[in-house]
């Protein structure tokens, strides 16, 4: 019984003991967290008219209002997802071209100094925190409400996160051929184009298309804060409590996502 | 327009110079040469030697006695510490960016691991041993003349895949993928081959083919080759001089029928081992 040790420590069967009050002490904290997160609720009960709401909801979503799917004038369903592709697919562009300068900073095997790439990514780190919908009411104060601020705010923030997918794909490219570049003869840029880029560019379009589909997914919700796209009338009608509208609405949304993720997984597919 | 998009290179850049028509002897000099890397290794140390126009020189020694490191040298890969290293009379230790990458033109490389780009097509890897020539916009822009396209498919005729031009290099095996990094450095018009253990991950009749490759582009279009192997008949059986080095020493440097096993175990310090013999075939 000398040799009671847990195979993957390798410590001494005197740390079971310790084990067990670490565990225990884990839970504790965990309820002890719990406790508090629950305290900390407001929770006064459920509404008096919560049943007869939740049913003229489902009532909505069972009879969407198809009169809305189009209105010769405008401001009808089919331009509103239009408007949310259009600002995704733009903010999705400007993201994957701004990024790309980002992402050669960022990586460790594009600059001789530590700290360049480290600062690199530091930048994009601090892009990535702040959420959408906080970058897309700045833009609103900044250039207006409208579908320019969605665009401008799911660029920004999606550099943020492709910038890091780049740089991750420029570090794992396969030194090899950039030698191969060096030594018959080519400047920095050509090796760029003849060496890195023909290994990283299929790679930045997955990622890009990724990104396309989250961002529709946000876009849909940008116009809620009035940043253009689905979004706005849906809060028109959720403040009216239009059931049959907001039904018709988030049908859309949802045809809408299922029919990108299709197609741009079916070109991601190709590419890779 | 003329200024933005140059047709032809200027006069010193002409890209199709015949790669038989040269003027002097095409020679590599190596003058006390010496490399100590930052770890304190010794990779070369007080080289002295001249490699003449064509000959085919295979550089053998124990892995880390400073073949590669000799042989990086040479395009300057890796810097030297002291000493200097001239190619056709210019300096290569001494070369500013430009100078560097002109001398660097004239000589071309063939890895172990072939460094193709693998999702290209045969055609586009061994075009881009064509960027040298041209203007930085113009390559950029992908814009290779057709006279370029004519020297890349007269190089893969010349080690015999041709008709794998417009295939991606993934697709080939080892021995096409490394003729095709041979191809890279003909399209280049290379003066000198530096080969850095090029049938290391061959198997034994794909690494006899690729030794006659190089060997035939050797004898046909006078190209100095210099060959890292550790494969000590191929060397007896291609080398027209035959390189030994041991802990970054110059030990042997003689003929083929001078590197008896006697020579070849003062090279390695050690009889020679059965696995260092590529036999058969």
């Amino acid at each position: 019984m000398k040799n009671m040790t847990s195979p993957l420590s390798g410590k001494p069967s005197g740390s079971v003991i310790g084990s067990r009050i670490r565990f225990a002490l884990i839970t504790l904290f965990i309820i002890a967290v719990y406790y508090w997160s629950v305290q900390g609720m407001q929770f006064e009960g459920i509404q008096g008219t919560a049943g007869t709401v939740s049913r003229s909801i489902l009532q909505g979503f069972l009879h969407p209002d198809w009169s809305f799917v189009y209105i010769a004038e405008g401001e009808d369903l089919l331009r509103g997802l239009l408007d949310t592709l259009v600002i995704s697919i733009l903010g999705t562009v400007v993201a994957a071209v701004v990024c790309i300068p980002f992402a050669f900073w960022a990586s460790t095997n594009m600059s001789r100094q530590l700290a360049v790439s480290g600062s690199g990514k530091i930048v994009l780190s601090v892009i990535r925190v702040f959420p959408e919908i906080i970058v897309a009411i700045l833009f609103i104060k900044a250039v207006g409400p409208g579908s320019f601020a969605g665009v401008l705010a799911l660029g920004i923030h999606s550099v943020g996160m492709l910038g890091k997918l780049y740089a991750e794909t420029i570090e794992s490219i396969d030194r090899g051929p950039q030698e191969a570049l060096i030594a018959s003869g080519a400047n920095r840029l050509q090796v760029l184009r003849y060496a890195v880029l023909p290994q990283v560019i299929p790679q930045f379009l997955s990622y890009s298309l990724y990104r396309f589909e989250i961002n529709i997914r946000s876009a849909t919700t940008l116009g809620l804060v009035g940043a253009g796209g689905i979004g706005t009338p849906l809060i028109f009608a959720l403040q009216v409590r239009n059931w049959n509208r907001v039904g018709i609405i988030l049908l859309g949304i949802i045809v809408l996502i299922i029919l990108t993720d299709l197609v741009s997984g079916w070109v991601r597919r190709r590419i890779i | 327009m003329a200024v933005l998009f140059p047709i032809t290179d200027n006069a010193e850049n002409l890209p199709f110079r015949n790669p038989l028509q040269k003027v002097g002897p095409f020679m590599i000099e190596f003058d006390k040469v010496s490399k100590v890397y930052p770890n304190g290794t010794v990779g070369l140390r007080n080289i002295n030697l001249t490699i003449n126009e064509g000959e085919l020189v295979v550089i053998v020694g124990l892995s880390g006695a400073g073949k590669s490191t000799f042989l990086r040298s040479i395009n300057r890969l890796t810097d030297i510490s002291t000493g200097e290293i001239r190619v056709n009379g210019n300096s290569v230790t001494h070369a500013s960016g430009s100078q560097l990458r002109h001398i660097r033109r004239d000589i071309g490389m063939i890895f172990q691991s072939f460094n193709l780009i693998k999702r290209s097509t045969v055609m586009r890897n061994v075009l881009s041993g064509r960027v040298g020539y041209h203007s930085t916009l113009r390559t950029m822009l992908g814009w290779f003349p057709k006279e370029d396209v004519d020297l890349s498919l007269d190089a893969l005729q010349r080690v015999n895949i041709r008709e794998k031009a417009y295939i991606r290099a993934d697709q080939l095996s080892g021995g096409q993928q490394q003729r095709v990094s041979i191809a890279r450095a003909l399209a280049q018009e290379a003066r000198v081959i530096l080969a850095d253990e090029p049938v290391a991950s061959l198997d034994p009749l794909t690494t006899r083919q690729v030794m006659d490759d190089l060997k035939r582009i050797n004898r046909d279009m006078n190209i100095t080759t210099v060959i890292n192997l550790h494969f000590i008949d191929l060397a007896r059986e291609y080398a027209t001089r035959i390189i030994g080095l041991r802990a970054g020493e110059v030990v042997f440097d003689g003929t083929p029928a001078e590197a008896t096993d006697e020579a070849f175990a003062e090279i390695y310090g050690r009889p020679v081992l059965q696995d260092e013999l590529l036999g058969g075939a």
